[in-house]
């Protein structure tokens, strides 16, 4: 039987695991996917930040590979941004080129495809752009999605409400002016213009935005997990995230503290700088407790060494999910 | 090349039609015409924004509309650079 974590875990599609960087994201993650292969689900973990450290977790180059398998059961996926917008230039290029059969694209225009590159939002919009692919193409039971640290999440998802508004307007003006177009021709007594292309394109851009906000923001399949760490601050910033991502309606499904010193060596000598510091983690704790009570979901406790390596993610999965096999 | 209208033979009709298009419509046709360059102006600048400096459709996305408006880029940064004056207004 799973535990009260791997009960809500398996009830959604897609599961998240967002906080502060260096808290422990990747690494449960990582436990979490491993968990739910053992499970007999096919799982693809996948991470979208350009510093991403599934690579070093699973002890395994997979950066820019596509989905690369772990175990059975278990694929990870680190999305190359930069080859991803080269490989998207070149396309919009050779679209210029073929549309009006020129031999190379104009100056102005090729300084603007540099210049929109080289703005930070692009990555972001790309990575956002590549999950979308990942995610509908559904060949996964489970998505497990690294996230980058709080600040571009909720970048994005307020990037996303103001996009859609925004296209609804571009789209509008783009009909008025189809109408206008549609005038003329009649006064002319022409036949009527083509499709237009560009409307086209906007509605597909609106529903690219529009289901990457989805999957971050679907109620039935996304479980949005805050990892935090028995520290003031932490636990204080993670607060004032999780009010913001929920005016953004990310589905919370709770909270997972890590780092959690075991409370048994107490009873054994030790020095008073890890007595101390004990004492700290429970004052912090019982914050925890009173603030947000039964959104904890798990509490995961310091390892002996860092998660790296396949031994040490199952023993970390079978911690948080005490399957106890 | 789009297909150009094949000179034939104009019948008396024609003719008339012509005449009759000259006298009452074609000053809307012209309006029409303009409004419709106006907001094209307009929709690059709300889409391409990022010419003149000024980020507003994710990048990503603008890129897949770059393509369409490349042949009114030219006159469109003429016109939003240009400098304004009274006339303006008045088109």
């Amino acid at each position: 039987m799973p535990n009260q974590l791997g009960s809500i875990v398996s009830k959604f599609p897609y599961i998240m695991f967002g906080g502060k960087g260096g808290l422990g994201k990747t690494t449960f993650s990582a436990a979490t996917a491993y968990w739910l292969a053992e499970q007999g689900k096919k799982v693809l973990v996948f991470s979208v930040d350009p510093q991403a450290s599934l690579s070093d977790i699973f002890q395994q180059d997979i950066f820019g590979k596509g989905p690369v398998k772990i175990k059975d059961n278990l694929f990870a996926q680190e999305i190359d941004a930069d080859t991803h917008i080269k490989a998207y230039q070149g396309e919009i290029r050779r679209k210029i080129l073929d549309m009006y059969g020129f031999d190379e694209v104009p100056d102005e225009i090729e300084q603007y495809i540099q210049a929109a590159s080289a703005e930070p939002a692009m990555e972001e919009s790309a990575i956002f752009d590549a999950v979308v692919d990942i995610v509908v193409a559904g060949s996964y039971d489970y998505y497990i999605y690294d996230l980058v640290p709080l600040g571009h999440a909720l970048y994005y998802l307020s990037m996303a409400k103001v996009y859609d508004e925004w296209i609804n307007r571009i789209t509008k003006l783009r009909e008025e002016m189809r109408e206008y177009e549609e005038m003329v021709s009649r006064l002319r007594s022409e036949k009527t213009t083509e499709e237009d292309a560009i409307l086209t394109e906007l509605s597909y851009i609106k529903g690219r935005i529009n289901q990457s906000s989805r999957i971050l923001t679907d109620k039935e399949k996304t479980a949005f997990f805050f990892v935090v760490v028995p520290e003031e601050m932490i636990i204080l910033d993670t607060q004032k995230a999780a009010k913001l991502f929920a005016a953004f309606d990310v589905p919370i499904a709770g909270y997972v503290v890590n780092r959690v010193v075991p409370r048994e060596l107490l009873a054994q000598d030790i020095p008073a700088y890890l007595r101390n510091r004990i004492e700290m983690q429970d004052r912090y704790l019982a914050q925890i407790k009173s603030n947000l009570g039964a959104q904890v979901q798990a509490y995961v406790p310091e390892l002996e060494r860092d998660v790296t390596g396949l031994p040490m993610i199952e023993k970390l999965a079978r911690i948080m999910y005490a399957d106890g096999q | 090349m789009p297909d150009q209208p094949q000179p034939q033979k104009k019948g008396f009709l024609q003719n008339v039609k012509e005449v009759l298009y000259g006298m009452g419509r074609h000053d809307m046709t012209r309006y029409a015409i303009r409004t419709r360059a106006s907001m094209e102006h307009l929709f690059i600048l709300i889409t391409m924004g990022d010419l003149l400096g000024i980020p507003i459709l994710p990048p990503y996305y603008s890129l897949r509309l770059l393509p369409y408006v490349v042949p009114q880029i030219a006159t469109w940064k003429r016109r939003m650079l240009r400098e304004k004056d009274v006339s303006d207004a008045m088109f």
